[in-house]
C-alpha cells in the first residue's frame, strides 16, 4: 500500500463527520444533571434513615431485600413526561428464531402508546440473525423498569430497562 | 451568590464540546452518545467534591467517560440488549459531509466516507477508538494512553493496525485502486 493511500486515507478520516450537539443539549443535560444528582442524594439520605430503623428491629428483611436489588446496573433513558416517546429495544440473535414470544411488563406510571392501562403485553414474532430492532412507543408519568422477555422454546431471557421521567 | 450546580456548570461547561465528540466517537451513534454524555455528567456532580479540587478537570472527564463507556459495553455485551434512538443506527453522522461547488465531486466523496463508514464498523473497538481518536479528533498518543489506561506501545500498535486493515478494506472494496 502506497503512501497516496496513506493521504487519502487521512484525508476520510479527518473529514469523516459527526453532527453537533443541539444548541440547548449541554444547558438541558446540565440541568438534568444537577437535578437528578441532587435527587439520588436525597434518595441516599433516605435509605441511610431506613437503614438506621433496620437496626432498631421490624420489617428486617423487606429493607434488606431493596438493597439487594436496587443497584442492580442496568441501561436507562430519560424521557419527557407525559410525551409519547419511541424507545428502540435491539435484540442480537445468533441465529433466526421462529416462534418467539415477546413479553413487555410495565410498571405502574408506564403505559405503551394505544395500549393504555395495560401492564403486561405479550405477541409472537420471528427474529432474524442479526440485530432485531423492536421499536417501543412509551407514555411514562414516572420513573419505572420496562421489562422486555424474550421466550423461545423453553429458553427465556429478560432484559431490563430503566425509564427516567425528566 | 453561587451555588453548587452554578459552581458545577463552571467546571464542567468549557469541557462539553470535547466530551461531547468523545461520547459520539465512542458510541457512533447521537442516542448512544448522548446517554454516555448525560451519564458522565450525573457521575461527575455526584463526585463535585472531588472534581473542584482536580487543577484540570478536562482529562479526568474524559476518563470517567471512557470508563462508563467500557462499563456500558460490558454490560450490553452480557445482556445483548442495547438501546438507540429511532433513525439512530452507526452511520447516522453522515449527513453532515462538508459540500463544495462540484456536486459530482461531493457524490464521490460522500461515497468514499460512507465506505469509510462500513470499514470502520468492521474494526475492533479498540482499533476503532484508537484511530478515530488519534486521525479524526487529533488526540496525542499520550492522551489516548491516558484516557485509555493502555500502555502507549500497545496505543501505537493498535493505531497501526488499524490503519493498515482500513487500507486493506478500502481497497478491497475499490474505494482505494491498485
Amino acid at each position: 500500500m502506497t503512501d497516496k493511500h496513506d493521504e487519502k486515507l487521512d484525508s476520510l478520516l479527518k473529514d469523516y463527520p459527526m453532527p453537533n450537539a443541539d444548541a440547548a443539549f449541554y444547558d438541558q443535560a446540565l440541568a438534568r444533571a444537577t437535578q437528578r444528582g441532587l435527587k439520588r442524594r436525597r434518595r441516599r439520605g433516605i435509605l441511610g434513615g431506613v437503614g438506621a430503623a433496620v437496626a432498631a428491629g421490624l420489617s428486617a428483611w423487606v429493607v434488606f431485600a431493596f438493597l439487594m436489588t436496587a443497584p442492580t446496573p442496568i441501561p436507562g433513558i430519560t424521557v419527557a413526561i407525559a410525551e409519547p416517546q419511541t424507545v428502540n429495544l435491539m435484540f442480537s440473535s445468533e441465529q433466526a428464531l421462529d416462534n418467539a414470544t415477546v413479553t413487555i411488563i410495565l410498571p405502574e406510571g408506564i403505559e405503551l402508546d394505544r395500549f393504555p392501562g395495560q401492564r403486561e403485553i405479550s405477541w409472537e414474532t420471528s427474529l432474524v440473525a442479526g440485530k432485531n430492532l423492536l421499536p417501543l412507543t412509551i407514555l411514562a408519568s414516572a420513573d419505572g423498569e420496562i421489562e422486555a422477555q424474550l421466550k423461545h422454546n423453553d429458553r427465556v431471557r429478560s432484559f431490563r430497562l430503566h425509564i427516567d421521567a425528566g | 451568590m453561587p451555588t453548587e450546580s452554578s459552581d458545577f456548570n463552571a467546571i464542567v461547561k468549557p469541557h462539553c464540546d470535547r466530551l461531547y465528540r468523545l461520547a459520539w466517537r465512542l458510541t457512533g451513534t447521537r442516542a448512544e452518545a448522548e446517554d454516555l454524555f448525560q451519564e458522565l455528567l450525573l457521575k461527575a456532580f455526584l463526585k463535585f467534591d472531588a472534581l473542584v479540587d482536580i487543577d484540570d478537570p478536562g482529562p479526568w472527564l474524559a476518563r470517567v467517560m471512557y470508563n462508563l463507556y467500557i462499563d456500558n459495553t460490558r454490560r450490553f455485551k452480557r445482556q445483548r440488549l442495547m438501546t438507540v434512538g429511532e433513525g439512530q443506527l452507526p452511520g447516522d453522522g453522515l449527513e453532515g459531509v462538508p459540500g463544495g461547488l462540484d456536486p459530482a465531486a461531493d457524490q464521490e466523496r460522500l461515497q468514499d466516507i460512507l465506505a469509510l463508514d462500513r470499514a470502520l464498523q468492521k474494526l475492533s473497538d479498540a482499533h476503532r477508538i484508537t484511530v478515530l481518536l488519534h486521525d479524526t479528533e487529533g488526540y496525542k498518543l499520550e492522551e489516548i494512553e491516558g484516557l485509555t489506561g493502555v500502555p502507549l506501545g500497545t496505543v501505537k500498535s493498535r493505531l497501526h493496525r488499524a490503519r493498515a486493515r482500513l487500507k486493506e478494506i478500502l481497497l478491497e472494496d475499490g474505494t482505494f485502486l491498485d
